[in-house]
C-alpha cells in the first residue's frame, strides 16, 4: 500500500480544495492517505471523504510555548512530531501550503518523494515539482493565472482521474437538527432558500451588508427565506441585515459549527458569497453558488470547482489586488450592482442559463462567468455574454495551452482573441535574451570541462549572470511575460548540487526551455496555433525539455 | 611568630593561592600582641582593641552563643553564616563550636591578616571556613545559601565602610541571583559617550542579561540640521529642546514595546525628567552613567532628581552632594576598557608605517592640549582627531587634516606608536589639570592594548592603576616633555613590560564587564521594592548543560553561552553560521518561520 502524506497547513477553504486530489489518489489504487493540518481545521476533514488519518498539528499551543519564551519545550515539541511523522515512512508527501515554515517541516519530515515546496540541505527553498512551480509563479503573475488551484493540487499529486467537484459529506444527524431549528423558524421542507455568507478573512474580501440587504429584499419579494451564515466576527452586519429584512431572515451567523454549515449549504437553493471557505464548503455539498469577486479574489485561480457554477467578478483595472494591498477605496464592490446579483441568483436557481445570458449582456460592466471543465479535465470559464476583457483573456488563454503543452502534452490549439502584436513583440524579445544566455551558458558549459583557468570562468560566468538580470529586467517590464520568466526564476533557483559543469548544463537547458516557451507564447498570441508545440508527456521533476528544437 | 605565618599560609594555599599569595605580600601592621589576663594573645590595631583584655575565650563563647540564635531563626540548616572581621580568630573559633554549617569570613585588611596569621596556629579554622576577599567575589556569593550577616563589633569600628560594603554587595549578588534582566541601553545621539553604550551592552550580554540597545545615532544629522533654520540662539535652542523630546517619545515607545527590567541611560542621551519618569511608571527601573565632568555638565541636578539610580566617574565632594539631591541612589563607577575592542594587534609593516609614531596622541583640540603639545614637536608627534583648526605650531603634526578618527583605527594607533600620551581635556587650564580627579576612558582603553602611555597625574587614577608600574604619570608640561624623552630612549621591553602590566590590570579590574556587573549589584541592592524583574530564561549554554547527549546540545554548545536562550538570540546566532542544517537548525528554523507567521503579531 503507497502511503501519501498531504500537508496543509491553510484554512478550511484550502483543506476541502484538496478533496478531489484525495479521490483521485485513492482512484490510483491502494493508497493510505494522512493529512496534517491546524488542530482548529481538524474537525473540516472529518466530512472530507478519502482521508485515513488526520494529523492535527496543535499550532496554538507552539505559538503559546513561543510567547512564554519557553524555546525547549517548543523544540521539543517540533522534535517529537517530526519524529512520528517519520516514523510513519510516507512514500509521497505533497506539501500544499507554500510557506517557508512548511518547506522545512517538510525537509524535516524526510521523504524522499516530497512534491512542492521543501528545503535544501544549507537552507534554501526548493519547489520539486513543474505544476508546484507554475503555482508559485502563478501567485506571482495572477492576473494570468491559467489554473484553478484544485488542479494545481491534482497535477502535483499526478492526479488525472477522480471527480471533478470538491467533496464533503454531511452528517445525517446535522440534517436533523437543522430540520428542526429550520421548522423552529417557520421553514418547511422543501421550501425555498437562499443562503447569504456575510464574512471573509479580510474587509477588503467582504461585499458591503447595504449590499446584501438590497440583494435579500430583491430576493425576499420573490418569495425566498434567507438564512445568514458567517462567523462570530460578522455578527455586526448580520444584525445589520436582520433588522433590514425582518421576517425573511433566519439568522445562523456564528451560531453553527463546520457540520452545521455543511447542512446549511446543503438545503439552501443557493449560496450567495465572495470567495469564501463556505463557497467551497456549498460546492462540496453539491450547492449551486453566485460567487463574487473582487478584491484579491479571482475566479480562475480560486473558484468553485465544480461545472454550472456562477461567477461575477468585477474587472475593474487594478483587479486582481495583490495580497498585502491594503485599499482605501475598493470601489470595486461597487460594480457588483446588488440589483444584478438579486437577478442572478434567482435565474441561477431557476437554472436559466440563457437568462443569466441576457443579464450578462445587461449589466456589462461586470463579467460573468459560468465554470465548465475542459477535454482534459481541467477547471475552466465561459463568459456569458461574452468576455469583457477580451486581451487579458486571450493572454491567460494562450498561458493555460503553453502550460498544458509543456507539462501535460496536450496540443495547443487555436487560441480565441485578437491578435495580440505588442506582446507578441516582447515575448519575441525574451526569446532573443535567453537565446543569448543560454549561448553564453553553452560557453561556461565548455569552459567547465576545459580547465580554463578560474578568472576566465568567473568572467564567463558573470556575463551569463547580466544575461540572466535582463531577463528579469524585461519580465518586470513588461507584463505578457512575467509569467515566463518568474517560472524560469523558480526553475533556476531549484538547481542544486555542487558538479559545476552539471550546473552549467542544467543553466544551458533551462534557458533554452526559456527561450522556446516565449516563442511558443508568441505565436499563440498572434494566432499561430500549435506551431512546432510538442504533445509529449510532461516530465515531472526536470521542468525542462532538452530535446526540443 | 613566623612559623605560625609560614604555616598558616600554607594551609589557606591549599583552598585559595592567590588570596595566600595576596597576604604574604601585605605589610604587617604595626600592631601590638599581647597576652590578656587569662594568657592568650590578644591584639590592638589602629587602637582598636580586637578582643577582651580580661578573657578572649568567654568573650567570643557569649557572642558566638547569639550569633547562632540568629542562625537558627533562619530555620532549616542550609544557612551560610558570614562573619564579617576575622580579628584574632577567637569569636569564629567559639562559633565553629557550635555552628556546623558554612561559614565564610570577610576581611577587608590583608595586613590584618599578615599579623594575625603570624601569631596564632590558625590552620584547623582555615580549613573550616572561606576567607573571602571584598570586594566579594561573585563565585563567592553564589555559594550562599540564606545567608546570614554577622558583624564582630571590633572590626566594625576598624573599618564600617567595609561592613556597609559587605551588606550592599550580598544584597545585591543576592537580588541579582538567577536573574536575566531585560535591560533598554539609549545611546546618545553623538559624543564620547556614544562607544561607550555598545560596550555597556555587549558587556551585560556577556553577564547573561536580554539586552537592546537604542541607537540615536541615526538622529545625529537631524541635531546637526537645526542650525540652519535660524541664526538666532534662543529660537535654535527651542527646536534642540523640541526635538529632544521627540526623540525621548521615541525612547518611550521603544520601552513600552520592550518592557525592560532595566533601562539604562548614557550621559547625554535626550531623556529629560519626564521621560525618566513615565519609564519608571512602566516599571522600569531606571539608570544614568554620568560619565561626564559635573563641572562642564550640571544637567545631573536634574538626573539625580528623577533616576532610581545615578553613576558617577567622580568621588567627593561631588559625590556627596550628589546623594544630598538625590530620590535614588548615586554611586561612584569609573570608567572602564571593551578588551575586545581595545586588544594588543599583530600589525603589517605597512599599518605600522600608517598609524604608528615616536608619540601620538589622540583625542581632539582642546585648549591645554593645544599648548601643552607644543613641547612635544620635536619628539616626532602626531596627533590624530577633530577640532584641531587654528592650532598654530601644530599644523604639521595633525593627521588627515583633523578627521574624526574611527575606533579601529584608534586602536592601531595605540599599537603602533611608542609612546602613547594621554592628557584629559580641560577648557580653563593651559596644560596639565592641577585638581583633575576622574580618570577618562583613554587610559583603559591605551591599558587594555598593551600600550605604553603617559598620562597627566589624576587624584583618582590610584587605585585604578598603579602610577610607575602600570602607567606613567606627569604633573606638569616639562615633566611630560621629559618623560616622553626619556621614555623614548628606554628599551622597547621596559615599555612593554608597563603596557603588560596595564593590560593586566584591566583585564583582571577595568573592563565594562566588571562595571556593569558592579552597577548591577549596587543598583539591586539600592532599590529595594522596586527591584521586581522577571524570572530568568535560560541560556544558550546552560540549554546546553541539560541536553548535552541531545543534537539541540550538540548544536548549542558551538554558540555564545551567554546568548539568551530565546528564538532572536539562537537565531541571530545561528545566521552567523554557514553549510548544511543539521536537524537542530532546522528545527530552530521552523520555529523561526512559525513564529514570523503566527506569533510575532500577537506578541506586539
Amino acid at each position: 500500500m503507497r502511503k501519501v502524506l498531504i500537508v496543509n497547513l491553510t484554512r478550511f477553504g484550502d483543506l476541502l480544495q484538496t478533496s478531489p486530489t484525495i479521490a483521485g489518489l485513492h482512484a490510483q489504487g491502494d493508497t493510505h492517505v494522512t493529512v496534517v493540518v491546524e488542530r482548529n481545521f481538524a474537525d473540516v476533514c472529518e466530512g472530507i471523504p478519502g482521508i485515513d488519518r488526520v494529523w492535527p498539528l496543535d499550532l496554538d499551543a507552539l505559538g503559546r510555548l513561543l510567547l512564554a519564551e519557553d524555546l525547549r519545550a517548543a523544540y521539543h515539541a517540533v522534535s517529537r512530531e517530526i519524529a512520528a511523522l517519520r516514523a510513519e515512512r510516507f512514500d509521497l508527501a505533497l506539501n500544499f501550503s507554500s510557506s517557508r515554515m512548511s518547506a522545512v517541516l517538510l525537509r524535516l519530515i524526510g521523504v524522499p518523494d516530497t512534491r512542492g515546496w521543501s528545503m535544501s540541505d544549507d537552507g534554501h527553498r526548493l519547489i520539486t515539482h513543474p505544476w508546484s512551480r507554475l503555482f508559485s509563479a502563478s501567485c506571482l503573475t495572477r492576473r494570468h493565472a491559467a489554473f484553478n488551484l484544485v488542479d494545481h493540487y491534482r497535477r502535483v499529486a499526478g492526479v488525472r482521474d477522480g471527480p471533478l467537484r470538491l467533496r464533503f459529506t454531511v452528517q445525517p444527524a446535522m440534517r436533523r437538527r437543522l430540520g428542526e431549528r429550520l421548522a423552529e423558524a417557520g421553514l418547511g421542507e422543501g421550501d425555498p432558500l437562499v443562503a447569504l455568507q456575510l464574512g471573509a478573512s479580510r474587509a477588503i474580501r467582504r461585499w458591503p451588508p447595504r449590499h446584501l440587504i438590497a440583494v435579500g429584499r430583491r430576493l425576499a419579494a420573490a418569495g425566498l427565506r434567507l438564512v445568514l451564515c458567517g462567523g462570530a466576527g460578522d455578527r455586526p452586519a448580520a444584525d445589520e441585515i436582520a433588522t433590514a429584512l425582518g421576517s425573511a431572515v433566519i439568522d445562523l451567523c456564528g451560531r453553527t459549527t463546520v457540520a452545521e454549515l455543511a447542512a446549511v449549504l446543503e438545503r439552501s437553493d443557493v449560496l450567495v458569497t465572495g470567495d469564501t471557505g463556505p463557497m467551497h464548503l456549498a460546492v462540496a455539498v453539491g450547492t449551486p453558488v453566485v460567487a463574487l469577486f473582487f478584491g484579491p479574489a479571482l475566479p480562475v485561480d480560486t473558484g468553485p470547482y465544480a461545472a454550472d457554477q456562477l461567477c461575477l467578478h468585477a474587472p475593474v483595472p487594478c483587479a486582481p489586488c495583490d495580497h498585502a494591498v491594503r485599499c482605501g477605496n475598493p470601489f470595486c464592490h461597487d460594480v457588483l450592482d446588488p440589483e444584478a446579483v438579486g437577478e442572478a441568483v434567482l435565474a441561477r436557481r431557476a437554472g436559466d442559463w440563457a437568462g443569466l445570458e441576457a443579464l450578462a449582456r445587461r449589466w456589462r460592466q461586470i463579467a460573468w462567468y459560468r465554470t465548465v471543465f475542459d477535454a482534459e479535465g481541467l477547471f475552466d470559464l465561459v463568459a456569458l455574454g461574452g468576455e469583457v476583457m477580451p486581451e487579458r483573456a486571450r493572454l491567460r488563454r494562450a498561458y493555460r495551452a503553453l502550460w498544458k503543452a509543456e507539462f501535460d502534452g496536450t496540443p495547443a490549439g487555436a487560441v480565441p482573441g485578437p491578435p495580440l502584436r505588442a506582446d507578441a513583440a516582447a515575448l519575441a524579445a525574451l526569446a532573443g535574451i535567453a537565446a543569448r544566455a543560454a549561448e553564453q551558458a553553452r560557453r561556461v558549459e565548455r569552459l567547465t570541462t576545459s580547465g580554463a583557468p578560474l578568472e576566465v570562468l568567473e568572467h564567463e560566468a558573470r556575463l551569463l549572470e547580466d544575461l540572466d538580470a535582463a531577463i528579469q529586467r524585461h519580465g518586470a517590464i513588461h507584463e505578457a511575460a512575467a509569467q515566463l520568466v518568474e517560472l524560469h526564476r523558480f526553475e533556476k533557483e531549484n538547481l542544486v548540487g555542487d558538479d559545476v559543469p552539471t550546473l552549467a548544463r542544467a543553466t544551458r537547458l533551462e534557458l533554452e526551455t526559456l527561450e522556446r516557451r516565449a516563442h511558443t507564447l508568441a505565436a499563440l498570441l498572434l494566432h499561430h496555433p500549435s506551431a512546432g508545440l510538442p504533445a509529449t508527456a510532461a516530465r515531472e521533476g526536470t521542468g525542462s525539455h532538452a530535446g526540443f528544437a | 611568630m613566623a612559623d605560625h605565618l609560614e604555616a598558616n599560609l600554607r594551609a589557606l594555599a591549599s583552598v585559595d593561592p592567590e588570596r595566600a599569595a595576596a597576604i604574604a605580600a601585605a605589610e604587617p601592621l604595626t600592631a601590638t600582641c599581647r597576652p590578656a589576663a587569662n594568657g592568650v594573645p590578644t591584639l590592638a590595631a589602629d587602637g582598636v582593641l580586637l578582643h577582651s583584655l580580661h578573657d578572649p575565650m568567654r568573650e567570643a563563647q557569649r557572642w558566638a552563643l547569639e550569633a547562632c540564635e540568629r542562625l537558627a531563626a533562619v530555620g532549616d540548616a542550609g544557612a551560610t553564616a558570614v562573619v564579617f572581621g576575622f580579628g584574632l580568630g577567637w569569636h569564629l573559633e567559639a562559633l565553629l563550636e557550635h555552628w556546623r554549617g558554612s561559614l565564610t569570613v570577610v576581611e577587608p585588611d590583608d595586613r590584618l591578616l599578615r599579623t594575625v596569621l603570624a601569631t596564632r596556629d590558625f590552620r584547623v579554622l582555615l580549613g573550616r571556613i572561606v576567607l573571602a576577599p571584598l570586594p566579594l567575589d561573585e563565585r563567592a556569593v553564589d555559594r550562599w545559601q540564606a545567608p546570614v550577616l554577622l558583624c564582630h563589633g571590633p572590626s566594625l569600628l576598624r573599618d564600617a565602610g567595609g561592613l556597609r560594603e559587605l551588606h550592599a554587595r550580598a544584597a545585591g549578588h543576592l537580588a541579582l541571583r538567577g536573574v536575566r534582566l531585560r535591560v533598554l541601553v539609549v545611546s546618545p545621539v553623538a559624543g564620547g559617550s556614544h562607544p561607550i553604550t555598545a560596550y555597556c551592552a555587549r558587556a551585560l550580554t556577556e553577564l547573561g542579561h536580554d539586552v537592546r540597545t537604542l541607537d540615536l545615532a541615526p538622529f545625529a544629522s537631524g541635531m546637526d540640521a537645526i542650525d540652519g533654520f535660524s541664526p538666532r540662539a534662543r529660537a535654535r535652542e527651542v527646536v534642540r529642546t523640541a526635538y529632544g523630546r521627540f526623540l525621548g517619545a521615541g525612547i518611550l515607545a521603544a520601552a513600552e514595546a520592550y518592557e525592560p527590567d532595566l533601562v539604562l541611560v548614557m550621559a547625554q542621551a535626550p531623556v529629560d525628567g519626564a521621560v525618566v519618569e513615565r519609564l519608571r511608571a512602566l516599571g522600569a527601573l531606571t539608570a544614568l552613567w554620568f560619565v561626564e565632568d559635573h563641572r562642564l555638565f550640571g544637567y545631573w541636578r536634574e538626573a539625580v532628581g528623577a533616576y532610581d539610580h545615578v553613576f558617577v566617574i567622580q568621588e567627593e565632594p561631588f559625590l556627596g552632594e550628589a546623594r544630598r539631591l538625590a530620590i535614588g541612589q548615586v554611586d561612584y563607577l569609573p570608567l572602564a576598557a571593551d578588551p575586545t575592542v581595545h586588544r594588543p594587534l599583530d600589525l603589517s609593516p605597512a599599518e605600522r608605517a600608517t598609524f604608528g609614531a615616536p608619540v601620538s596622541f589622540v583625542g581632539a583640540g582642546y585648549r591645554n592640549r593645544r599648548l601643552a603639545l607644543r613641547a612635544l614637536l620635536d619628539c616626532g608627534l602626531r596627533i590624530w582627531g577633530s577640532e584641531w583648526d587654528g592650532c598654530g605650531p601644530l599644523a604639521g603634526a595633525i593627521q588627515r587634516q583633523g578627521a574624526r578618527v574611527s575606533t579601529e583605527d584608534c586602536v592601531r594607533i595605540f599599537n603602533a606608536t611608542t609612546v602613547n600620551v594621554n592628557l584629559h581635556s580641560s577648557t580653563w587650564v593651559d596644560g596639565v589639570d592641577p585638581a583633575g580627579d576622574f580618570v577618562n576612558p583613554r587610559t583603559f582603553e591605551l591599558a587594555a592594548v598593551g600600550a605604553f602611555q603617559l598620562v597627566d597625574a589624576r587624584r583618582l587614577l590610584p587605585p585604578l592603576f598603579v602610577a610607575g608600574e602600570e602607567v606613567v604619570t606627569f604633573e606638569d608640561v616639562r615633566a611630560l616633555r621629559d618623560l616622553v624623552r626619556a621614555w623614548l630612549a628606554r628599551s622597547a621591553d621596559d615599555r612593554a613590560a608597563v603596557g603588560a602590566a596595564a593590560r593586566r590590570r584591566v583585564l583582571a579590574e577595568h573592563t565594562y564587564r566588571h562595571r556593569m556587573a558592579r552597577l548591577l549589584v549596587l543598583l539591586a541592592a539600592g532599590a529595594g521594592e522596586r527591584w521586581r524583574p522577571r524570572p530568568r530564561g535560560p541560556t544558550v549554554g546552560e540549554v546546553a548543560r541539560l541536553e548535552s547527549d541531545s543534537p539541540l546540545g550538540r548544536l548549542l554548545a558551538g554558540l555564545p553561552p551567554h546568548t539568551p536562550f530565546t528564538l532572536p538570540g539562537v537565531v541571530a546566532a545561528l545566521q552567523q553560521r554557514t553549510g548544511d542544517l543539521d536537524e537542530a537548525e532546522s528545527i530552530l528554523l521552523f520555529l523561526h518561520h512559525f513564529d514570523q507567521l503566527y506569533v510575532r503579531e500577537a506578541r506586539a
